[in-house]
């Protein structure tokens, strides 16, 4: 037990090195995605608990307006991140308009509640790549390197 | 180190520990019992759920009735029918306080006012106004002047049957391309029984057989009848018509009156086997059915209800001028104002 | 010395061994726990506006899941009102030991000595999560059963026998308090050898006999210890120490692998993965199939979240874990199909359950980046029900009418990938040091690395998962 935090000392410039490249992946801008300024509409139907379709594609800088359609009580989407907002009644469609100027993954969340899973309805929005995947993905390779390095030299 | 506790530390710690608990017992149940103070407690709940409870309300007339309305579910409304009372949400878990005052004695109905599913309008209930004995003159207020009976009823309309006609116009008839014929109709069909009270279809054909409109392209006199329609209503009223219809009816008969709203298939499904005329609501842009119906069978379907077919009864709910409001709307599924 | 001994702070140690502080906790505690069960039984259905279900499923399930455990271990269950009511009538006392308490003080028995009850506990109340989630009624009820079973078990056993074997919270708190960055250990094992009387085992004037079972001096892990501090208050020669240490300390240790223990493992990184799908994804069935209890939706349901933790996760562990050895070159195998016959996994039983603490990191990763997400998007409920706890139009701080705002929202999916990251490199560098520990390997360098490759996979392909499932 004595071994690990000297042996961590020893070591810590290989993970002052790792931190320092998974921050320049987290950081690095990828190759900017070609801003779209093509519009995009899309209805989505609501019901308990789930939206319809479920995951909403769109590309980055897109303007985007969602239909939303609630099948059986009131439902609304709220958009992470994009901290946006739409509420519908049965027979009142309404429509919420933006441009996809964030690119990521957004969760929408039900934001009027409508019954006992209400805090679990999600769907979500992904606007051009999920950059924050693919950085988590080649950081978990580089830090598995480092990590066998680190433990077995 | 060695800590000395006050001799009577334990049994303080033991009653204080009861105390909480009891406490807690004694608050929960104080407030329960007397914290709504005057107010009635009325919960909502998706129809299949229950609904109302309570669902019958007493009040007197000229004196305030409080309610304390909350859901145990889902968004709900509450607004008492043929008034003007705004209505309320009735929100999740929220407490809605309000106070009603009745000036006449009667019997009136509350309703909900937000979709709450494919029953949602039978989510309603009563409240009993009984008049107040220590007003002088009270009880005889009660028997105030009888309503008018509705139209459809004055009438004696069948509104059951199933009307059709093949009859159609080769466009959509247009009141503007109508009025501009500029033709002068002759009073009887500007007047208001009168177009109410027949169909398209028999006022293209009265029409039809008029000496001044044999010039006339049948597509133009298609056209003098969505004029005649046009003339019947106003921009209010059909602006209020839009309303109700997109709050109460757009649900089941879609949001374009295609009859394929959101609960279509949920009341389609439900009343397939009862054997009550076509199954699903009405499709308000077919003009096979609606140019061979009259406002006076759509007002008394709304009015009445389609009895065992899942079109609701609205004549507790809506005025006279809501009903024909909304009527009037209909016609802007079949006729281009 | 790589401890820092907390005790050695005058305050600190006054602190933890007068009761006062700790019963000052527990009680607030315990008024919680009592206004959640009420709120649940008598204010609204509406669980979003309820206290029963705001303060518990989001407020504590916050403090447990992203403060408490990774940070004290077992500190929530030293202050837990759970154990208060029963262990009063035990004890007959809820300060010093005095007099008799009731009970009939049996031992717990022998082949109950494990967590087993408790893996099945989680497991039970999980597969009706999404029920006890949301409805205030069925959450008090849980929360009164948990009540009603502590002073049962209390009345029946001798000490904290529910706490210890049954509590399906403690079970993962036990697993999950290895990761702590804070453990109680004695000072001097030789002080204890001299000392006859072991007060902290048999009790004394000052204190209880380890409620939890535990002898002092012979703690290595945290796994157990409850934290309740009353071996420092019987210890007569200042010989117990709250130390700082390493985060992750005793997943290095190999004393005391066991079955049950990694079994806790794969239930609690298995029901991370099921939750993220079923709570936080888009699928509707899924929810529905959840929460519809009894239905065949449900029964399907049931059936492949158990499959999942119990067969599908520990097959494909057992699978990478076989891998490992194969390739390792473990020499000696059992010969004679009886051998084999008898283990339950096959030859490689014992590398089975020690790599499957490199999943504890794994695991707990999983629990704070789910928890993450549901606790940031809905604290907000918290406010409403802080001024109105049973909705029942109350407002006594003023913020019945604050609405649902969920908040960090650009901020959570990176939070979450990051913490994901770090329980996946841990769960690695852990796994390579179980490798070190496997006996039997001729060559040093290598082949410890290959046994542990296939670990490492394991683990990646459930942080890929989860990323998927709660970032992409």
């Amino acid at each position: 037990m004595k071994m690990l935090p000297s042996s961590l000392m020893n070591k810590h410039w290989k993970w002052g090195i790792f931190i320092l490249l998974a921050l320049t992946i987290l950081l690095l801008p990828l190759p900017a995605q070609s801003a779209q300024a093509s519009e995009k509409y899309i209805q989505i139907q609501a019901s308990s608990y789930e939206y319809n379709p479920g995951v909403v594609r769109v590309k980055p800088g897109e303007r985007v307006t969602l239909e939303l359609t609630s099948t059986d009580v009131t439902h609304g989407i709220y958009i992470d991140g994009y901290n946006l907002e739409v509420i519908a009644e049965p027979g009142q469609t309404q429509t919420l308009s933006f441009v996809a100027d964030q690119t990521g993954t957004f969760r929408l969340r039900c934001s009027v509640t409508c019954g006992a899973l209400h805090p679990f309805m999600t769907g979500k929005l992904q606007v051009g790549t999920n950059a924050l995947l693919w950085k988590s993905i080649a950081i978990a390779a580089l830090g598995i390197a480092v990590v066998i390095w680190t433990v077995r030299t | 180190m060695h800590e000395v506790l006050p001799l009577n530390a334990e049994h303080s710690t033991r009653w204080i520990l009861i105390g909480l608990a009891l406490g807690l017992l004694l608050a929960i149940f104080l407030v329960r019992s007397f914290g709504s103070g005057q107010a009635i407690e009325v919960h909502a709940k998706m129809p299949e759920q229950g609904g109302w409870t309570p669902s019958d309300l007493a009040a007197t007339a000229g004196q305030p009735l409080h309610l304390r309305l909350t859901s145990d579910d889902v968004l709900h409304g509450f607004a008492i029918g043929q008034s003007d009372q705004p209505p309320v949400d009735v929100e999740p878990g929220k407490m809605t306080e309000l106070t009603l005052n009745f000036d006449q004695p009667g019997k009136y109905t509350y309703y909900c006012t937000r979709w709450c599913g494919p029953n949602h309008w039978r989510m309603r209930g009563t409240i009993e106004v009984q008049p107040d004995l220590n007003k002088p003159g009270a009880a005889a207020s009660q028997s105030s002047q009888p309503e008018a009976e509705p139209l459809f009823i004055q009438m004696g309309v069948d509104i059951d049957g199933q009307p059709h006609t093949d009859r159609i116009p080769p466009d959509r008839p247009n009141a503007r391309r109508g009025q501009a014929l500029d033709t002068s109709l002759p009073e009887k069909y500007l007047a208001e029984e009168y177009y109410r009270t027949h169909s398209p279809v028999e006022v293209w054909e009265s029409l039809r057989n008029e000496a001044f409109t044999q010039s006339y392209s049948d597509q133009q006199v298609w056209d003098l009848v969505a004029w005649i329609w046009r003339q019947g209503t106003s921009p209010a009223k059909l602006a209020d018509g839009q309303m109700l219809f997109a709050q109460n009816c757009a649900a089941c008969h879609g949001e374009m009156g295609a009859g394929d709203g959101v609960m279509a298939e949920a009341v389609a499904a439900e009343y397939a086997s009862s054997g009550h005329g076509p199954a699903g609501p009405i499709d308000f842009t077919d003009p096979h059915r609606n140019l061979a119906t009259s406002p006076v069978i759509q007002q008394g379907k709304i009015i009445r209800g389609g009895m065992g077919t899942g079109m609701p009864y609205w004549g507790p709910i809506f005025t006279e001028e809501q009903i024909w409001a909304l009527v009037d709307y209909l016609w802007t599924f079949q006729f281009e104002y | 010395m790589n401890r820092v001994e907390l005790t050695r702070v005058p305050l600190i140690k006054t602190a933890l061994r007068s009761r006062w502080p700790q019963l000052i906790l527990r009680v607030i505690a315990l008024a919680g726990f009592l206004l959640a069960i009420l709120a649940g039984i008598s204010g609204t259905p509406v669980g979003s506006r309820n206290f029963g279900i705001v303060f518990v499923w989001i407020g504590w399930w916050a403090l447990l899941m992203l403060v408490a455990v990774p940070l004290f271990g077992r500190g929530w269950c030293s202050v837990c009102p759970i154990p208060m009511p029963g262990e009063w009538l035990q004890q007959g006392a809820l300060l010093k030991p005095q007099g008799r308490g009731l009970g009939l003080g049996k031992r717990w028995p022998n082949k109950l000595r494990n967590i087993w009850l408790q893996n099945g506990a989680f497991v039970l109340v999980a597969l009706f999560s999404t029920v006890i989630l949301t409805s205030p009624l069925t959450s008090a009820l849980v929360l009164t059963a948990f009540l009603v079973i502590a002073i049962a078990a209390s009345l029946v056993f001798e000490r904290r026998a529910f706490c210890r074997y049954l509590c399906p919270v403690g079970g993962f708190i036990g697993l999950y308090s290895q990761v702590a960055p804070v453990e109680l250990r004695v000072i001097d094992t030789s002080v204890c050898a001299s000392h006859t009387e072991k007060t902290c085992y048999a009790g004394s004037a000052e204190g209880y006999g380890c409620p939890w079972q535990v002898f002092p001096p012979g703690l290595v892990k945290n796994t157990y210890c409850g934290t309740c501090m009353e071996c420092l208050r019987t210890c007569p020669h200042d010989n117990l120490a709250i130390n700082l240490r390493p985060f992750g300390t005793d997943l290095n240790n190999p004393t005391g692998r066991k079955m049950d223990e990694a079994f806790k493992a794969f239930i609690m990184l298995g029901s991370a993965v099921v939750y993220s799908a079923v709570m936080l994804g888009p699928w509707g069935f899924l929810k529905s199939a959840a929460y519809h209890i009894g239905s065949v939706q449900w029964l399907v349901y049931a059936a492949g979240f158990l499959t999942f933790l119990f067969l599908l996760l520990p097959g494909l562990f057992y699978a990478a874990v076989a891998l490992g050895q194969t390739l390792g070159g473990k020499k000696a195998k059992p010969t004679g199909k009886a051998a084999s016959r008898s283990r339950l996994f096959g030859t490689h039983r014992q590398a089975f359950t020690g790599f499957a603490y490199s999943l504890v990191p794994l695991g707990l990763a999983a629990w704070i980046a789910f928890s993450v997400s549901f606790v940031f998007a809905n604290i907000s409920y918290l406010w409403p029900v802080l001024s109105d706890p049973m909705g029942w139009g109350w407002n006594l701080l003023g913020t019945a009418s604050l609405s649902w705002t969920p908040y960090l929202t650009q901020a959570v999916p990176t939070l979450q990938a990051l913490i994901l990251l770090g329980g996946l490199l841990w769960a690695s560098r852990t796994s390579l040091r179980i490798a070190d520990q496997q006996p039997a390997q001729p060559t040093a360098i290598t082949r410890p690395l290959l046994q542990a490759l296939p670990i490492i996979a394991f683990c990646a392909a459930v942080t890929f998962g989860l990323l998927g499932l709660l970032i992409a």
